[in-house]
């Protein structure tokens, strides 16, 4: 099970004469010159696999579960091949002090070496004793771990976002990671929870190419989170007709129409639902009827109904769509401006009138 | 605290205090903390939950229609489990009737949720209490292989797979990079089986970790993914279409034969690998048979699985629905969720302040506020706990009773009241059970019989997960395609104010939330979780919860490795995601949430 | 007004009030000014036609339709609806770039929209009096040849501003589907969707700054009329032929 990055490369497919490739355009692109090419080679031809330390802060372990269920690359071929799972508590072994001397091990052992993977935030109401770890606030765990990780990736949009525990009110404070990490790059990984071949994806990449992977502004993948799950939906051509389901289970539905009507979320959230597909490609909620409900989108909880095609706005104290809020105004304004003229008309006649009169005279 | 008995346990917090923390390979995060007497055996427990979210605050206001997206979010492992809870409970409070093939499909997902969550507990969560992956290494691989054949026909067991295996396994170990292995209890007296039975178990492992994923495919079909599949208030969102135009955007034939496949393949690997891996391993295990703490003296099931839409009483439940009290098993008590008198929820020992904290409070009228605070007897700080003092407040778990008994739930506790109702699905493989291994009834009141009980139930699920694609498509050929009942779906359509309870058999036991709508919108919503009843702290009376009861008078093989506290947890599956109640910053709002 | 004052400062009050009590003064000779020149008066027209439509066609994606039957390959309505707003949206645009130049190279009138002069007293008293003009304090405004004062500040918030909020959250939006590397995405959709924190939040603004647009064009047309016909200056004929008739 043990196998060397080298190792693993050829078991993909990819050859001696492709690997050594690699190496020299590694050495060349490091500014190092030709001449070290053999030497990455043997690194990487000897080089343990990657040390990965997976918290879990405030969260439901949806992230865990669904790495599991990784397709390609197996679950199993990951954790065992091809980076090495040193601490995640839903699979360890171990427990209580025996787990948390790994922690002190790797990062020892490891530092600067390390990935640390984060499911799930950290609270910080109440000292950060809503998510207690070893007695102590997780939060406190977090931050001493990231202290000597080479990256942190954040799973899900628990560590991404805050999530719904993070939803209003927020009772417990719970942010996501990027706001107590601020001094090492964080790759986010969103979605409640992401699609296992995301997550493998994700990781393999940056095993395989040993870099961080193009990340948009926000700190998401560009290569799985760059287009909306509407811009690949089987069912755009629907929506371009026109053509909607207007009520659950009604004959569109049958039909496979777009659920742009019943509050699909497609059209704004961006992840790889449409492509990708869940669960080594099955189905994905929109073709099993559902919209899209935004699970990998910043804040998704607190955007109104998912039900709704429009977004309620609460800023305004009564909680309403745009249409309501824009059209009250609208209908408010127009009767003011009736009112207005009507006012006018009467002032105007009567001022026509005392001219007359004083013309009378 | 001293010495004092309750429920027949003597508790003695006396001895050498030891603290689990981390509980590993469970959802969520849970503390354990014993004491053992001389002779290293566990004379006091004290388990706590020790993470909460605030869910219920936050579906406070909230549109109904979407509460069981929050509430699916309690538990990614048990996922969907929360889901069809709360829309149940929604439709309970809006007096709304699902179609016919509604109730089948959602019947198909919490049953595929049994199936998969049993199997990827006992194989991934729990079979390192069981298996020593060090031990693998000795084995004599043929030996393995006539093992494996001897037990079942599953075709994975040459000598020669066993032999790659076991070489893979020991240059993993060799590399000594042992990831989710690392300090592992290795060569603890308390493993016991063989090298043989051990290498066939870690195989085992692995291949269950690969056929896992295929069993939620079920989800994915029905609910578009897996984890947090989708649900619908008033039905389900997947349309069917199997004559028509237009049946690739739903439910056609092609994706029922995919179930049916899945289906038929889960049975295999349930009756050719796990039950026969459980049975193997049981035998090497009977003579420990700790670990029963409260299942043979009061368990509680609320039923679940309706075999016909919208009728949720007993007799329509296939998963057996009743309460036992002080160890009478020759009576099963009527469970009725809306009657103040049988649930309520006390705090004494819990993080949460009652304006009279000697009155427990029935879920629609739950209150939480916070207290956290550590006892007198307890060591180091507020953000440094070192030891806990279970005299005073210790958990953010509270403490659900029935009718005042502190209960167990989950397999066991179903097992057990369809075994004494005599329903012949849980009795007759149950005896079939108790036979092989050559043990008497007693013995199912153990660590032992709660993992045997989690799988004969997955057993059990897989077929009726075929009974109810029968029965899907039967319905279907009967004419009837319908999948939602919108009559309800507008909100204009409710009435002003309303209240209703949903429930269900989650894998870990007994699941239910509570809501009242008022003018649309969710008012109060409360959950009252499998780990709540099983990982209950004490309450006012000095009653032990669940856990605290299972780790009894358990010896410790080495008092430094937790293996048999682990063990035992581990056999009640806990989620401590789901057990944690929600408060408000302000501690002004009167709200519960826990989350099993 | 006062008239004491050299003409120097004279011609600084009129250009941030709009007040011109020079031309005025020759109005018994002058009966009417030249103020929009052609491309202002076109601009105008075609940007109303425009916010129309968009308002029309935007209104409709967010409310759909019903239904439409059949096959996806049967209709393109939804698609249509939307390319009506994207042409819609490209023309007012390019017409928004056009009538900023004509800022820089039109007359003064043409710049009165894209500044305020904020700092200058005489502007907002100005702007009180058309307050009082309008809450009936006064009986007769006072005379301005190019944008009364107040006008000039909705005209400020409500066209300018408003323009520019509509076409980079609209623009975001559009280069969402026209993806990464078209030159709205690199432009506002880079930017302006991580400024929100996410796309259904742009949406939303977007959607409340149509009926910004809706209630400025409510005020606008109900204005222009009764200055027609109770002000002291002619209104809608100006945007047609381009010259402002003065009135006693």
């Amino acid at each position: 099970m043990i196998e060397t990055f080298y190792e693993t490369l050829r078991r993909q497919g990819i050859t001696r004469r492709s690997f050594l490739k690699f190496c020299s355009l590694t050495a060349t692109s490091l500014g190092l010159g030709s001449a070290f090419a053999p030497r990455i080679a043997h690194a990487l031809e000897t080089k343990p696999r990657t040390p990965v330390i997976w918290l879990h802060g405030l969260e439901c372990t949806c992230c865990s579960e669904s790495f599991i269920r990784s397709a390609h690359p197996l679950a199993k071929d990951v954790v065992l091949s091809m980076l090495s799972l040193d601490y995640d508590d839903t699979l360890m072994a171990a427990a209580g002090h025996q787990a948390e001397a790994i922690l002190e091990e790797i990062k020892k052992k490891y530092k600067g070496q390390y990935i640390l993977a984060v499911e799930g935030n950290p609270p910080l109401n109440e000292g950060g004793m809503y998510c207690i770890q070893s007695g102590k606030p997780f939060v406190e765990k977090l931050k001493y771990m990231a202290a000597d990780a080479k990256a942190i990736i954040s799973w899900g949009s628990c560590a991404s976002w805050g999530c719904v525990q993070a939803a209003k009110p927020n009772p417990t404070q719970a942010v996501p990671v990027h706001k107590v990490i601020t001094d090492k790059p964080i790759i986010k990984v969103p979605g409640c929870p992401p699609i296992a071949e995301v997550m493998t994806g994700v990781v393999t990449y940056m095993l395989t190419f040993d870099r961080i992977p193009e990340l948009d502004r926000q700190g998401r993948p560009k290569m799985f989170y760059g287009q909306r799950i509407h811009d690949k939906c089987y069912r755009r051509p629907h929506f371009d007709a026109g053509q909607f389901v207007e009520e659950w289970d009604d004959d569109a539905a049958r039909r496979g129409y777009c659920l742009y009507k019943m509050g699909c979320k497609g059209p704004t959230t961006y992840n790889a639902c449409s492509t990708t597909r869940w669960n080594g490609g099955v189905s994905f909620p929109i073709a099993s009827g559902h919209g899209c409900i935004g699970c990998s989108e910043e804040g998704f909880w607190d955007k109104g109904g998912f039900y709704d095609r429009l977004t309620h706005i609460k800023q305004f104290g009564v909680e309403a769509n745009a249409d309501k809020v824009g059209g009250t105004a609208a209908a408010v304004a127009g009767a003011a401006v009736a009112a207005h003229a009507a006012v006018s008309a009467i002032k105007r006649a009567r001022v026509n009138h005392a001219e007359e009169n004083q013309g009378g005279k | 605290m001293g010495v004092y008995e309750t429920q027949g346990f003597k508790l003695d917090n006396s001895g050498k205090r030891v603290v689990v923390d981390p509980v590993c390979r469970i959802e969520g995060h849970l503390r354990v903390e014993v004491n053992l007497d001389a002779n290293n055996v566990i004379r006091n427990a004290v388990s706590t939950g020790t993470m909460w979210r605030g869910l219920e605050v936050i579906l406070k206001g909230r549109d109904p229609r979407d509460a069981w997206a929050f509430t699916e979010r309690i538990c990614g492992v048990c996922t969907g489990t929360h889901a069809l809870t709360s829309v149940r409970a929604v439709e309970d409070a809006l007096a709304i009737k699902i179609p016919e093939n509604a109730n089948t499909i959602r019947n198909m997902m919490q049953l595929t949720l049994q199936v998969h969550d049993h199997l990827v507990h006992f194989y991934h969560l729990h079979a390192l209490d069981w298996v020593d992956v060090v031990s693998a290494l000795k084995a004599d691989p043929k030996r393995t292989s006539e093992l494996a054949q001897s037990i079942s026909a599953w075709p994975l067991s040459s000598p020669g797979y066993f032999r790659d295996l076991q070489n893979r396994l020991k240059k993993f170990v060799e590399s000594g990079q042992l990831g989710p292995f690392m300090n592992g209890y290795w060569g603890n007296p308390a493993y016991k089986l063989p090298p043989e039975a051990n290498l066939m178990a870690v195989a085992h492992y692995l291949e269950a970790l690969d056929f896992q994923k295929e069993i939620v495919k079920i989800h994915t079909i029905f609910g578009g993914k897996n984890p947090h599949p989708n649900w619908l208030v008033g039905g389900m969102p997947c349309a069917i279409n199997v004559h028509d135009t237009g049946a690739v955007g739903a439910i056609n034939m092609e994706r029922l034969n995919l179930v049916k496949s899945i289906i038929d393949r889960s049975i295999e690997f349930t009756e050719q690998v796990y039950i026969p891996d459980l049975l193997a391993i049981a035998s090497f295990y009977k003579g420990w048979l700790h670990g029963g703490g409260l299942s043979s003296k009061s368990v509680l099931s609320y039923g679940d699985i309706p075999d016909r839409a919208n009728d949720y009483s007993a007799k329509n439940l296939l998963l057996p629905r009743g309460a036992i009290i002080n160890g009478d098993l020759t009576r099963v008590h009527e469970v009725d969720l809306k009657d103040p008198e049988q649930i309520q929820e006390f705090v004494t020992h819990s993080w949460y302040k009652y304006a009279d904290e000697a009155r427990g409070l029935h879920p629609f009228d739950g209150v939480t506020e916070p207290n956290f605070a550590l006892g007198k007897n307890a060591k180091g700080t507020k953000t440094d706990i070192k030891e806990l003092d279970e005299a005073a407040k210790y958990s953010w778990i509270k403490a659900p009773r029935w009718r005042g008994h502190a209960m167990e739930v989950g397999p066991l506790a179903r097992y057990i009241i369809g075994y004494v109702q005599k329903n012949p699905e849980f009795k007759e493989p149950v005896d079939m059970v108790l036979k092989k291994l050559d043990v008497p009834l007693s013995a199912l009141f153990s660590t032992l019989g709660r993992t045997a009980a989690r799988g004969l139930e997955c057993q059990w699920a897989a077929h009726k997960l075929a009974y109810f694609h029968d029965k899907l498509i039967a319905n279907i050929k009967a004419g009837d395609s319908s999948t939602a009942n919108i009559e309800k779906w507008d909100p204009a359509t409710w009435p002003k104010e309303v209240k209703g309870a949903g429930f269900t058999e989650a894998p870990r036991g007994a699941l239910a939330h509570w809501i009242r709508i008022k003018d649309g919108r969710i008012d109060n919503y409360q959950c009252v979780v499998p780990t709540t009843w099983n990982g209950s702290p004490r309450d006012g009376k000095g009653q032990i919860g669940a856990f605290e009861a299972s780790l009894m008078n358990t010896p410790m093989a080495k008092a430094d490795e937790p293996l048999e506290i682990l063990r035992t947890i581990h056999s009640f599956d806990p989620c401590l995601a789901c057990s944690t109640h929600v408060m408000s910053p302000d501690g002004q709002e009167m709200a519960v949430v826990k989350v099993r | 007004m006062s008239l004491a004052r050299d003409s120097s400062s004279y011609h600084d009050m009129a250009t941030a009030t709009g007040v011109d009590e020079a031309a005025v003064q020759q109005a018994p000779s002058i009966k009417s000014m030249y103020v929009y020149e052609a491309p202002v008066r076109l601009w105008h027209w075609v940007n109303a036609l425009c916010i129309v439509t968009l308002a029309a066609s935007g209104y409709l994606i967010g409310s759909p339709l019903p239904s439409m039957p059949g096959e996806a390959s049967d209709s393109f309505l939804f698609g249509y609806i939307r390319f009506a707003h994207f042409a819609a949206a490209y023309i007012l645009a390019v017409g928004f770039l056009v009538r900023i130049y004509w800022g820089f190279a039109g007359n003064s009138h043409a710049r009165e929209i894209f500044t305020l002069p904020l700092l200058t007293a005489a502007y907002w008293r100005e702007v009180g009096a058309m307050l009082q003009w309008y809450a009936f304090l006064r009986p007769y405004p006072n005379r301005y040849v190019g944008h009364n004062p107040l006008a000039r500040l909705a005209m400020f918030f409500g066209v300018f501003l408003m323009t520019l909020f509509m076409l980079a959250t609209g623009f975001a939006l559009y280069g969402e589907g026209a993806q990464a590397g078209h030159w709205s995405h690199i432009l506002f959709t880079s930017w302006v969707i991580p400024l929100f924190g996410q796309s259904q939040d742009v949406h939303t603004w977007h959607h409340l700054g149509m009926w910004a647009i809706v209630l400025f064009v409510i005020f606008h047309v109900y204005a222009a009329i009764r200055e027609d016909i109770m002000g002291r200056q002619s209104m809608l004929s100006t945007m047609i032929s381009g010259y402002r008739m003065l009135k006693k």
